[in-house]
């Protein structure tokens, strides 16, 4: 019933139109994904193209489409969504054009318009993924929009599908995600600006709160449980009750938006050395013909850009797909160490040595590191407000460990990945390299027995106050 | 012409009527049977003011068309009856409906006083409440006592969490305690024909009794911002032996240190 | 004299009695007036355009819950509010549109239109006074409409362009007393809260001033019961609001200094919201519920008396018969006010309030529902063998009360605390109040603009197009609002962005897509009104004096009357209703104007029961 495309093809992009039912019917007007910021900062050659070769927006497009022609784009690790069938009866003549398909009993064929494409999954056209012009669900007969360039027989698999999966993902976000992060995935929604904190901005590719390792990326498990079970402590609620499909199409969903947005970051980075605003400024400053500059830019884009875009692909479909394997995930070499006064007092020395420093020594959230002003990531020059920042520029306070709201999740596995393997987009750090795992697991214990302390650094009932030791008083 | 008029002010009830009468075969009637007994007896009680009500509409509106009815058959130059009103027929529409009123209020009480009055409440929910359920924008979180503890009010350190979903026995009174984290909500629960606000710095207990085992949703039910409409749940009414299974899986997974699985993998 | 026609005579009197003074300037004669036929058109005009714009709120909510998040029309597209999303609105500017819709209508409309438009036009003229005892205060009510307008307008963009005040007619605390509650929490909010100060402002100036003139001012002769009961309805209406305003007054200054000076009379302590500091305090938002609804219940009243006594005025006259029971008119309507002071905890049932309230609340609301119940028995014994008019006055008229009747008994399921504890909150109750403000108040205003029209402008409004104008507001009405009903029933609750997301609700869209066209037809009726209202004050037919062979003492003064009104002080010999009396008869004619001098060697009619 699903596909994983990024097996396939090297670039193959197909179109999927996603409409939403009325949206587009009713009215001219569309919704649309917008740009980045950093590819504003380009020159314009650079971010629409010039002499017919595609700028930042146009690779972007090409591969991604719009919200309402949503694309395909093969390589990415995405199930787009698509229905395995069989090729009925093997083709005669060379270039193939019309080919029957069957399905196996208890797949139904797909209605007309849900069918924009078939995949070769086996056989001599494998890796071929073909538009399909028309398809006739009774007979199965599917015709193509050109020729194969291999001859496919009877029996090859394929998956034929207008990506099912993202279109109803597309509009299960645009009905209960968009309007606080965004058409785009950008954070940026109408809702957006009222909240605290403020929705994620997907685009660069990086959630927060993931049970991979520090350098991977989120696993769709990470996604989905987030969507589930909410994050505790802001705006985004909890999404339990969607059926089970819904929430797998969100989630595709959101990764084809985050890996726009970091395709898009990508690109925008190979150019923005020698074709931002500010830099070409600098250049014709300095003397160089700007007329030289677009020369050099319309050699790149011809020449390189195509490459670049394709080793964008590359990575974005290496880095996801581990994201999703065994390897990426936390992994403690020891099991929790048992919750006890001294692996508490424990917990708290290690605590006051490094966590102190941002969440106070009470756990409040207000260590002295909330209070410095930090240098601006990009500038030579200081935030205006103190504080710790985050990757999308926004002021993070270090958790208040004392209310008893983890916004991660409140699984010792939870605690530990975020001490562990750090958050990811955040200021606070990976200790694996720091700490061994049995010392996080005390800092596990003591930081979940802080809301229940009589005051700061005193544990509740039978457990002993911290200091000074009293061996007594441990059961 | 002017018959005309004295049908139209019959024709719309006539139509409100049919609606009403086809409404429950085109499920533009309650959701469900009532799952509680509560529930039943409010239905019971809105089934009761229903009947009385149809009638009323009925003879109001009948009466209504017929002064124009009469009206319209009659000539444009024929004198209108003269009269100031009566005396004894204020009187009749006076009192008859003041008796049913007052009826209709005294015979609601029972119910009113079992549902919210503490004293009232059924023996098996004094023990305690199961777990409270605490609103929040824009979802339910659910927090139950450790397994063999009695829920407190402050979080203990032993408590299981879960939101949106809350499981409780069937068969039996429970009681929740419901709160909230900011603004005010209201617990709306359909099916249960159950409803209770929210109100920021109470703790308002509410007890139901639901017989069937089954799904029950939960919904908001008090403006409580741009995502009221977004706080979906429900309540999973089982047999004691599954929520006990449920609470041990909570409490499991709640513990979860990410590294049993680990260990059996390199025996 | 006696042969020229009343509209000349008219001029003729306004014309002389302004030689007598000095000359007024075109400011001072229709701006800052402070005639009180002025004031009266100016906050009919006002009110009418504001009926207008609450009604396109409306509109814009009923297409978000007919196709959910698709592009709203105008919104989306023209205006360009959320053009990246494709017109889509945001969840929290659909909480503004029904929190406006219900500001507007409620502030803008009902109560000015009833108490400020016909209570300022009407009273002076029935009870036969020359002008209001307060004429500035009566001139600064009006003009504080406009601030208050001017406050609620800014309150839609002020806290950013999607974000209006969000927290429903109602703004209950918490989610209205800390700014960051929600996005239209903020200075929207606070600006919100200016404005409904400010129409409080303008209707206790204008109430003190009706119970002045209505105790002071009457002609001779007008005795208490001589009154007609629209004058018994504006009285009763202005006695509720003085006591009732000061309350809501003084709760909004208590969420203003809780917004704005961190006063906690509604916020207890340990709230958090969006991330900001807990809160400190000891408040209790329920606080602000009682407050609220203190006033808030008897300005149900304030909506809808004012209504009920025109509908009996125009009921009366269109039936050519006296008023079936008018003392027991006039105590129900005392009874309602009276009663109307006690029953405000019938909004808060589920609130979480001692639950022995609840009783005494049920107990004292099913107790209201009698004297309306009795003022609908009377009205049908009004129509009841009469010699009925089936122009538009009267079919307005009679949909009043049948919508009444509607509204009425939907009621009395909610006053019903265990049949509450379910349909507190849902479709049930938007159905209700909008069959009680839009069905009974609007139409009794459709049907008084329509009649008192000629008094106003001297001229009749097109009775074709009016009762075009009724029937499709009727259709609409019922067609938009009776469907509510079983929304209600079905469990839908108000103010939901999307019902569909859940599921028990998800089969409810067409009914709900009817409703909204039903909605649109009726939306667009409105312009028939208004295109017959403008189009008649030039081009109507011209009315004399006494168009509808009424009773009243406005129908003995010019049309439009004068400055000063009267040709002469009125004297008052008789009620207002005595149509079909054996004193008309004897004039030959089956009405007798209340300042007719009782004919020689006629019997005075027996007033007596029959």
């Amino acid at each position: 019933m699903s596909l994983t495309s990024g097996r396939f093809s090297w670039l193959t992009v197909v179109a999927i139109s996603a409409s939403l039912a009325a949206g587009c019917s009713k009215s001219g007007l569309e919704s649309s994904f917008v740009y980045s910021a950093k590819t504003d900062s380009l020159i314009p050659e650079a971010q629409s193209g010039i002499k017919g070769q595609a700028g930042v927006k146009k690779m972007v497009d090409d591969r991604f489409g719009n919200p309402q022609h949503l694309k395909a784009w093969s390589k990415l690790p995405i199930d787009f969504g698509g229905v395995t069938a069989s090729v009925g009866e093997t083709p005669s003549g060379k270039a193939v054009k019309e080919i029957l398909l069957q399905f196996e009993e208890g797949i139904t064929s797909p209605s007309g318009d849900a069918v924009s494409s078939v995949q070769f999954v086996g056989g001599a056209a494998a890796g071929e993924t073909a538009a399909v012009l028309s398809w006739d669900a009774e007979s199965g007969k599917a015709t193509l929009v050109s020729a194969l360039t291999g001859s496919p027989a009877q029996g090859d698999q394929v998956v034929i599908g207008g990506g099912e999966v993202i279109r109803n993902g597309r509009v299960l976000y645009q009905r209960h995600c968009s309007h606080c992060h965004g058409t785009s995935g950008d954070g940026a929604g109408p809702t957006a600006e009222y909240l605290n904190p403020r929705p994620r901005d997907y685009r660069h590719g990086v959630f927060k709160f993931t049970s991979t390792n520090s350098s991977s990326k989120a696993s769709r498990e990470d996604l989905s449980r987030i969507l589930k079970y909410g994050i505790p402590g802001t705006y985004m609620p909890s999404f339990l009750l969607l059926k089970d499909d819904e929430l797998y199409a969100i989630v595709e969903y959101v990764r084809f938006l985050a890996m726009r947005g970091e395709f898009e970051r990508k690109l925008v980075t190979e150019l923005s050395v020698d074709y931002s605003k500010a830099s070409v400024a600098d250049q014709t400053a300095s003397g160089t013909k700007r007329s030289e500059i677009i020369e050099a830019l319309t050699a790149f884009l011809t020449e390189d850009f195509s490459d670049v875009a394709n080793s964008a692909g590359d990575e974005l479909a290496e880095a996801w797909s581990t994201a999703d394997t065994e390897e990426a995930l936390v992994a403690p070499t020891v099991g929790r160490v048992a919750d006890s006064p001294e692996s508490r007092r424990r917990g708290r020395e290690l605590y006051l040595s490094k966590c102190a420093d941002c969440h106070g020594v009470s756990g409040e959230g207000n260590g002295p590191q909330t209070t410095i002003f930090e240098k601006l990531p990009d500038a030579d020059a200081l935030y205006p407000e103190a504080g710790l920042h985050d990757e999308w520029g926004n002021v993070t306070k270090p958790r208040n460990l004392t209310q008893g709201i983890y916004r991660g999740g409140r699984r010792p596995i939870d605690l530990f990945c975020r001490m562990n393997e750090g958050i990811k987009g955040t200021k606070m750090p990976a200790f694996k390299t720091v700490f061994s795992n049995e010392d996080v697991w005390h800092i596990v214990n003591y930081v979940l027995s802080i809301p229940f302390e009589a005051e700061p650094g005193v544990s509740p009932g039978s457990i002993a106050p911290a200091t000074p030791v009293a061996p007594a008083a441990a059961e | 012409m002017k018959k005309f008029w004295a049908i139209f002010f019959w024709f719309w009830p006539v139509v409100a009527l049919v609606l009403c009468v086809m409404a429950p075969s085109q499920g533009w009637w309650f959701p469900g049977p009532p799952g509680t007994q509560m529930g039943e007896r409010i239905q019971g009680l809105f089934e009761l003011i229903l009947g009385i009500v149809t009638v009323t509409f009925i003879g109001t509106n009948f009466a209504l068309g017929w002064v124009l009815w009469q009206a319209a058959s009659k000539g444009d130059d024929k004198k209108a009856f003269y009269s100031h009103g009566s005396h004894s027929l204020e009187l009749i529409w006076t009192i008859v409906p003041a008796f049913v009123l007052l009826f209709i209020a005294l015979y609601q009480m029972d119910v009113w006083a079992e549902y919210r009055v503490q004293s009232f409440y059924p023996e098996e929910t004094k023990q305690g409440s199961v777990a409270e359920f605490m609103a929040r924008q824009f979802e339910w979180r659910v927090r139950y006592p450790a397994i063999g503890e009695t829920l407190k009010d402050e979080a203990q350190p032993g408590d299981l969490y879960m939101v949106n979903e809350l499981h409780v026995p069937a068969g039996r009174p429970v009681k929740i305690n419901l709160r909230t984290q900011d603004v005010q909500h209201a617990f709306f629960a359909p099916q249960l024909r159950l409803k209770q606000d929210a109100v920021p710095g109470l703790i308002i207990p509410v007890w139901f009794d639901v017989p069937k085992a089954g799904n029950y949703d939960v919904t908001c039910a008090e403006l409580c911002g741009w995502g009221h409409y977004k706080m979906k749940a429900r309540i999973v009414v089982e047999s004691q032996q599954a929520v006990d299974a449920y609470m041990r899986k909570l409490q499991e997974e709640q513990t979860e240190d990410g590294f049993v699985e680990e260990a059996a993998e390199e025996e | 004299m006696a042969t020229v026609s009343p509209a000349l005579h008219g001029h003729d009197h306004a014309d002389s009695h302004g030689h007598g003074h000095h000359e007024i300037g075109f400011i001072k004669k229709y701006v800052f007036s402070t005639d009180h036929k002025v004031i009266g058109i100016q906050f009919l005009v006002t009110t009418l355009l504001m009926l207008m714009v609450g009604g396109a709120l409306a509109l814009a909510v009923r297409w978000q819950l007919a196709f959910p998040w698709e592009n709203m029309p105008f919104l989306g597209d023209i205006f360009g509010l959320f053009r990246t999303e494709g017109g889509q609105i945001s969840p929290e500017f659909y909480t503004m549109l029904f929190t406006m819709h219900a500001s507007v209508m409620i502030f803008l409309v009902i109560i000015p239109v009833l108490a400020g438009a016909f209570g300022n036009f009407l009273i002076p003229l029935q009870i036969g006074a020359d002008d209001m005892a307060f004429p500035v205060l009566n001139m600064l009510s009006y003009w504080f409409m406009w601030p208050a307008i001017f406050c609620f307008g800014t309150s839609f963009f002020i806290g950013g362009a999607t974000a209006g005040p969000a927290g429903g007619w109602t703004s209950y605390p918490i989610l209205s007393a800390i700014m960051e509650a929600a996005p239209g929490s903020g200075d929207a909010q606070t600006w919100w809260l200016f404005g409904l100060t400010l129409v409080g402002v303008s209707s206790m100036m204008g109430s003190v001033n009706y119970m002045t003139t209505i105790i002071n001012m009457r002609a001779p002769g007008m005795t208490l019961f001589r009154m007609p009961l629209t004058i018994w309805s504006m009285f009763i209406t202005a006695i509720l609001q003085a006591f009732a305003l000061p309350v809501l007054t003084a709760a909004g200054f208590m969420l203003v200094t809780d917004r704005l000076l961190g006063t906690v009379f509604f916020v207890p302590s340990e709230i958090i919201v969006n991330n900001a500091e807990p809160t400190v305090g000891g408040g209790q938002p329920l606080l602000w519920q009682h407050l609220f609804w203190f006033y808030s219940h008897p300005a149900v009243y304030i909506m809808l008396l004012p209504a009920m006594g025109m509908v009996s005025d125009m009921l009366s006259c269109m039936c050519r018969k006296p008023v079936f029971g008018y003392k027991p008119m006039v105590y129900s309507m005392a009874a309602i006010a009276g009663l109307g002071f006690i029953v405000w905890g019938h909004h808060m049932f589920t609130s979480g309030m001692n639950p022995a309230l609840g009783m005494t609340f049920m107990t004292s609301t099913m107790m209201i529902a009698l004297p309306s119940a009795i003022k609908t028995f009377n009205w049908i014994g009004t129509i009841y063998d009469g010699n009925v008019k089936f122009n538009a006055v009267m079919l307005n008229c009679a949909g009043f009360v049948a919508l009444f009747i509607v509204g009425g008994l939907s009621g009395i399921f909610m006053a019903a605390v265990p049949v509450d504890i379910y349909f507190h909150d849902t479709y049930f109750i938007v159905a209700h109040f909008h069959y009680v403000l839009f069905g009974a108040t609007l139409f009794g205003v459709f049907a008084a603009i329509q009649f008192w029209f000629p008094k106003m402008f001297g001229r009749l409004m097109n009775d074709k197009v009016a009762k075009v104008h009724f029937v499709l507001t009727f259709a609409g009405m019922n067609g938009t609002f009776f469907p509510m009903h079983l929304l209600g029933i079905a469990g839908m609750p108000r103010r939901y962005a999307d019902p569909y997301f859940h599921t028990y609700l998800e089969h409810l869209l067409p009914m709900n897509q009817f409703m909204t066209f039903s909605a649109i037809l009726m939306g667009c009726a409105q312009f028939l009104l208004l295109g017959n209202f403008a189009y008649s004050i030039l081009f109507g037919e011209k009315a004399g004096r006494n168009p509808w062979n009424a009773n009243g003492l406005e129908w003995s003064a010019p049309s439009p009357p004068g400055h000063g009104n009267f040709d002469e002080p009125p004297v008052c010999y008789r009620g207002p209703y005595e149509y079909s009396s054996p004193e008309a008869e004897a004039l030959g004619q089956d009405f007798i104007l209340q300042t007719s001098p009782p004919p020689a060697g006629v019997k005075k009619a027996d007033p007596a029961h029959h």
